[in-house]
């Protein structure tokens, strides 16, 4: 014992270690002779691969059991998040600051809504329209014949208004009325209201600075996200589906800088929950760098137009 | 000699150099404390004793300058042993090798907390509550452990004497009775019967004064005390007396020489101390494990840092990773378990009354290879009794047994009724008053060991000597002396009309025999003739030869005419018949072993134990004790014994032939240290005898360097210094002196040598049940560590987070791992050799490889399964979470599409990772029952241990199950501590891999169980 309970120097260790690496007595390397460690690496291989053999039939067999159109549960999406665009983030708060007298600045959001809207470019969507009822629920309990898909309903930009940017690229970034737009996240067989009857809405509000918005406009008319885009039958089953969209166009006025929470309204949208901020609202601060003297601003403002 | 593999001591190679000097230092130290006995104030006169330390041998100091002197050597006591102050015990509760481990996982932590901050990544403070976690497990396993060993030292505590001695000190001519921690060098101090030593003294004048020396040198036989110098080392010579032995009978007077710690007894006391303590053989199977952890832990760390960096990480994010493996290798669970399994055993010890010190000292009595016994108190009763008599031409047995529950001899003859009145009448022993409620072995009496044994003994046999006595008129008494050798007295007769003498007479029994020309036999007087002589040879030879000490007994009545009523009997002249006398027989005493001793080292052999006995009393008395109590075994021979069988000079007999072996003191001084090793490993059965307590210190280290792991039992101040080198110290808790207590670590509150045993036997059970509290622990850390491997290198969502880790390993699984120390042994661990501390340890390569790499692996697969189940039902295709992870984790993005074009935000995601989180949990915990369920038993089947056999173990596992459920569905958890309410469906999809651990270690241990030796055995048996 006594041996064992001398404190080794460095070198002794460091000379142990080295017979265990390589033990010439015994011819043994890391405490196995070269034949020892053959047999028990073929058997951990084995092993391995009889526990991977085990796995991928497992995996197998639950894939097997997954319907491809719907998933079994939907516990964690118990409410649809909402996101605003442009999607400009500070550290941890979505702040769209842009300069409108500079463009490098202001080029960034337009062309970041650019992006954003490019998939809803009316050429590329297929005019399935003819079954779209506006207002109602557009239930499909039945695949169509043939591609076993479903319909969806069509969303162009040129519902977007004043911020569809088929009249203003600019959406209004070169001057205080920019815009931006409200997406809502889409789950499968969900129906954002109880009945056919209620509308589900963009509410935007002012959080701070009231002082500095002049006007709220939404487009579609009346904020509108209609029921006949809704329920959504996942990607397989609507390849072609996109979800709808508010653009909201705020006119900014004096600091230029403001804090919204647009929310979308309906019944079975929650939106307190403390733990996702993007649960059936966003928040964000939308902000002009540029505060011109006044007579400059407008001249600004002209001439961009 | 077939039994001699069984004492195989482990043999350690190479003595290092460096070992060596160390070696020298120490030898170096012991000689010096040697020569520090060397006074010579027993030397000189008194008048040079006088002028030494400004006395008076009649008046004693004076009070002013004994005060001076008092403040200038401070009290007369034994300065505690430095008694470590209460912050070191503590801080030692938090530096043992997991704690150290633990340590630095923390600071490992904070340092990679540190990076993450300087990064700018505020989210992530897992590792702070990591860091914490760790520090706080250490600090309350460290508070627990603290408070278990204050508890023992209570219990310690409590037995000291706090009753403060006195003395009878003569200063300014006056006597004064004080405290005995006032006196000082040159007092001048008054002794007697009854009274403790109370310094060192030089005596200058004694009368029949005989002090009792076993406390220092374990002789039980009391020495006479003259102011005669009678030897030059001072422990031999008779003029001076020590410090805390006790003065049996007669009175003495003496200056005192040496105070406190600078008496002998102070002296070892302090050599104790200065005894380094030794790391237990637990620590150091723990360190062995800290070693294996924090090796597999670098290289798998430094294995997927280089990947990390291949898949093309940054540098400081594969540092992170890097960090993040080797704490996740930490086992935080572990050094709870160990601690709460130890100190199971400890209160299982504690309820058979041994109490340990230090916890880890549990175990390390079931590693021990020798125990190194003290004779004296320990092995014996530290009581003179009664073993033989010798009457009527036969040797009759006496009952030494502790409670008289032994068999007694034939009373009838004529002849025991004449011996027992001699031994009742001659005999100046009496009972302390007010002790008649107490059984007679227990009372206290004055008088010494044998006067006190056979008074004892006539109280047994005739009873209420007492009274019998005072029917016997005592007329005069001639004291026992050393040049007589014998003691009479001259007593009336019980019988009014019957109007002679009856003279008793006790002694060395030739010196009896040499005035006696008479013999009793059967009550009838014959002649002494040759034929009765050489019986009376025989068995005086017969029972010196069993270490006992015989005395005889003769009586004779006086001449009515010769001495009639009123005769003056003189006891200095001796005016009266003292030859011619009437021999009634022999009476021979022992110090009888304990009853429980015999058995208790049979078992200890049995369970591959040597028992050495290492004892200051002399060698005669030690080898037959050895060979009553079985440590010398029947028909083993020492090297003298051969000869004289043979007839042979000693140097001629082959010494292997000899099992045994007596060595004393004197011999022992002049072997080298490697022939002491030499006879340690040639003969089994050892016996040492008047050995100083340095030399009980030089056998231990020696037993030591032959590689055992060395257990010391003893009582007195003499042992204390062994017991301190040893392994484990365990002294006696009624018997023991408090510096055998202080040094010991382990305490037998009955003082029964036979729960020594039971520790051994709880000591192995518990280093095996240990073993799978650690296996079961350790599984757990693959399935752990896989999900942070796979989430760095195939980029899924984090499977297992870090509070979630936290959980299993100090909640769910504390409970189960530390119901396994209520596990029985599989086989009877009594009858096999203690392990060979080099070979079994408790984790070794088989242990580690089958949980990591086996069972862990498998428990991986049951929570990737599980994981896989969960992502895809909820949306998220297992394809589909490969390489998800940067967009999976990005806080910025809302609506991230799964498998079926659903949109999440980083929040709903976030609740799925934590679902995530808690299948994988349920999953470990799954496959953690199946786990505790296989470690039941290494070997056996489990159906061969019996399934619910071990309740505790069921009722972890319930506990277990309770709380993976409260914590999955307690409302409020997933905010708290990441517990998401799983689907039930969840709980059952590692079942079937449960089931695959359990039928998979049941093949293995049939494999181990029918291929014996094999490879198989070799590579999965831990």
């Amino acid at each position: 014992m006594a041996a064992l309970k001398e404190k080794r120097t460095c070198g002794q260790r460091c000379e142990d270690f080295g017979r265990f690496v390589w033990n010439s007595d015994n011819g043994t390397s890391f405490g196995r002779t070269p034949e020892k460690w053959v047999y028990i690496s073929l058997y951990y291989a084995a092993f391995y691969v009889v526990m991977t053999g085990l796995f991928s039939l497992a995996i197998w067999t639950l894939m097997y059991t997954l319907d491809p159109y719907t998933p079994d549960y939907q516990d964690r999406l118990p409410s649809p998040g909402v996101m605003v665009w442009p999607d400009k983030y500070d550290e941890e708060h979505i702040v769209i600051t842009y300069n409108s007298s500079d463009k490098a600045s202001w080029s960034k959001m337009s062309s970041c809504l650019h992006n954003f809207l490019g998939q809803y470019n009316d050429t590329l969507q297929k005019d399935c329209d003819h079954n779209c009822t506006k207002g109602k629920y557009f239930m499909q309990d039945k695949f169509l014949p043939g591609t076993h898909t479903k319909e969806s309903c069509s969303f162009s930009v040129s519902q977007l208004g004043n911020c569809s940017g088929l009249h203003d690229p600019t959406f209004g970034y070169n001057s205080d009325m920019p815009c931006v737009i409200i997406k809502m996240n889409r789950i499968i067989n969900y129906r954002p209201s109880q009945n056919n009857t209620q509308d589900i809405q963009v509410n935007c509000t002012v959080l701070e600075g009231v002082e500095n918005v002049k006007k709220i406009e939404y487009f579609p008319e009346n904020a509108l996200m209609d029921r006949s885009y809704f329920p959504y039958y996942g990607k397989l089953a609507q390849p072609d589906y996109l979800n709808p969209l508010v653009a909201v166009r705020i006119s900014l006025t004096g600091k230029r800088s403001a804090k919204f929470q647009c929310r979308v309204v309906a019944d079975k949208i929650t939106y307190e929950n403390i733990h996702d901020p993007y649960e059936g609202k966003v928040v964000f601060t939308l902000q002009n760098l540029h505060v011109p003297s006044k007579p400059s601003s407008v001249h600004h403002h002209s001439s961009a137009l | 000699m077939t039994q001699k593999d069984n004492y195989d001591m482990f043999e350690m190679d190479g003595d290092g150099k460096g070992k060596k000097s160390k070696k020298e230092k120490k030898k170096e130290r012991l000689e010096g404390m040697k020569k520090e006995m060397d006074i010579d104030d027993h030397e000189i006169t008194i008048e040079e004793l006088e002028m030494r330390y400004d006395t008076s041998i009649k008046k004693g100091l004076t009070s002013s300058f004994a005060s001076q002197v008092l403040e200038r050597d401070g009290p007369n006591a034994l300065r505690p042993p430095k008694g470590t102050p209460e912050y070191v015990k503590f801080a030692r509760q938090l530096a043992g090798g997991l704690q150290c481990l633990m340590w630095v996982a923390a600071s490992i932590c904070f340092i990679a907390f540190g990076i993450e901050l300087a990064r700018g990544n505020l989210a992530s403070f897992d590792n702070l509550y990591l860091a914490i976690t760790l520090i706080s497990v250490v600090v309350v396993t460290g508070c627990f452990g603290y408070y278990q060993e204050f508890k023992s030292t209570n219990i310690i505590a409590s037995f000291k004497n706090l009753v403060p001695q006195q003395a009878l000190v003569i200063r300014d001519g006056q006597k004064n009775q004080i405290n005995a921690v006032d006196l000082v060098v040159g007092d001048l101090v008054e002794i007697k019967g009854g009274d403790g030593v109370p310094a060192d003294i030089r005596i200058i004048f004694a009368q029949g004064c005989k002090v009792d020396n076993s406390s220092l040198t374990g002789e039980s036989e009391p020495q006479s005390k003259t102011p005669e110098c009678t030897h030059e080392n001072p422990l031999e010579t008779r003029n001076i007396a020590f410090f805390s032995t006790t003065c049996l009978e007669g009175v003495a007077n003496g200056i005192v020489i040496n105070t406190g710690d600078r008496t002998i007894i102070g002296r070892i006391a302090s050599l104790a101390s200065g005894v380094g303590n030794e790391k237990t053989p637990i620590a150091i199977e723990i360190e062995h494990f800290v070693d294996i952890i924090a090796s597999l832990a670098i290289a798998f760390g430094f294995t997927f840092f280089v990947v990390a960096m291949f898949i093309g990480y940054e540098f400081l994010e594969a540092m992170i990773f890097f960090m993040a493996i080797v704490v996740a290798y930490v086992p935080e669970g572990l050094l709870a378990t160990v601690t709460v399994c130890l100190s199971l055993t400890a209160k299982r010890l504690a309820r058979k009354n041994c109490v340990v010190k230090n916890l880890e000292a549990v175990e390390t009595l079931g590693s021990t290879s020798v125990i190194c016994s003290d004779k004296t108190g320990t092995l014996t009763q530290n009581r003179m009794t009664v073993a033989h008599l010798w009457f009527d031409n036969h040797v009759h047995a006496a009952d030494t047994t502790e409670d008289q529950s032994g068999q007694s001899f034939d009373q009838s003859s004529e002849t025991w009724r004449a011996l027992a009145r001699i031994a009742g009448l001659c005999n100046r022993a009496v009972f302390r008053p007010d002790q008649e409620g107490l059984p007679v072995p227990r009372r206290l009496v004055v008088g010494d060991a044998s006067e006190t044994a056979l008074l004892k003994f006539t109280e047994l046999t005739i009873g209420n000597i007492m009274v019998y006595r005072d029917r016997f008129n005592k007329v005069v008494e001639v004291p026992f002396n050393s040049t007589n050798k014998f003691q009479l007295s001259v007593h009336e007769l019980e019988d009014p009309m019957d109007l002679r003498y009856l003279l008793v007479m006790k002694g060395a029994p030739e010196r009896i025999l040499e005035r006696c020309s008479t013999i009793l036999i059967k009550g009838q007087e014959l002649p002494m003739d040759e034929h009765f002589k050489e019986s009376f040879q025989t068995a005086q030879m017969d029972l010196g030869g069993l270490g006992e000490r015989v005395l005889g007994f003769c009586y004779v009545y006086l001449n009515e005419k010769e001495f009639p009523r009123g005769y003056n009997f003189d006891s200095d002249e001796m005016n009266f018949t003292t030859s011619d006398l009437c021999f009634a027989g022999l009476i021979s005493m022992i110090d009888p072993p304990r009853a429980t001793v015999p058995d208790a080292v049979m078992k200890c052999r049995t369970a591959g134990i040597r028992v050495v006995m290492v004892t200051g009393d002399h060698p005669i008395t030690a080898r037959a004790i050895a060979a009553n109590v079985g440590i010398i075994s029947e028909g083993s021979e020492t090297v003298e014994d051969i000869a004289i069988r043979k007839r042979i000079p000693v140097e001629q007999v082959n010494k292997s032939d000899a099992r045994a072996c007596v060595i004393n003191g004197g011999q022992l001084k002049d072997m080298s240290s490697e022939d002491l090793d030499e006879a340690l490993r040639s003969h089994p059965e050892m016996v040492f005898a008047r050995t100083s307590p340095q030399q009980k210190l030089i056998i231990v280290e020696s037993c030591q360097r032959l590689g055992s792991i060395v257990a010391v039992t003893g009582d007195g101040v003499n042992d204390s210094p062994a017991l301190k080198k040893a392994d484990i110290g365990i002294a006696m808790g009624i018997a023991g002196s408090d510096a055998a207590k202080n040094a010991a670590d382990m305490i037998l509150l009955d003082d029964n040598f036979a729960s020594i045993v039971t520790g051994v036997e709880q000591g192995r059970l518990i280093f095996d049940n240990l073993k799978k509290s650690i296996a079961y622990t350790l599984t757990k850390n693959i399935p752990e560590l896989t999900p942070y491997l796979i989430y760095i290198t195939v980029s899924v969502p984090l499977p297992l987070g870090c509070i979630t880790i936290l959980f299993i390993e100090l909640a769910t699984d504390i409970y189960p791992s530390v119901s396994l120390a209520y596990e029985k042994a599989e086989s009877d661990i009594m009858n096999l050799k203690p392990r060979n501390p080099r070979r079994d340890r408790l984790v070794n390569e088989a242990l580690a490889a089958y949980s990591y790499f086996q069972i862990g692996a498998i428990q991986s697969f049951a929570g990737f399964t599980d994981y896989f189940s969960a992502m895809a039902q909820e949306g998220w295709y297992p394809l589909m979470c490969v390489g998800l992870r940067a967009h999976w984790e990005n806080v910025h993005l809302q609506d991230m599409q799964d498998s079926y074009g659903q949109e999440w935000t980083f929040g709903q995601r976030l609740y799925q990772q934590y679902t995530c989180y808690t299948v994988f949990f349920v999953s470990i915990e799954i496959c953690q029952i199946s786990d505790v369920l296989i470690r039941k038993t290494r070997r056996l089947s489990v159906f061969q241990q019996g399934f619910f056999r071990n309740k505790v173990l069921v009722s972890a596992i319930v506990f277990q199950l309770l709380l993976g459920n409260l914590l999955c569905y307690c409302p409020g958890m997933p905010n708290i501590f990441n517990f998401m309410p799983i689907r039930v469906q969840w709980w059952f999809v590692p079942v079937p891999y449960g089931i695959l651990i359990f039928v998979y270690d049941e093949i293995r241990k049939l494999g181990v169980r029918r291929n014996p030796g094999s490879w198989w055995d070799k590579e999965l048996y831990y």
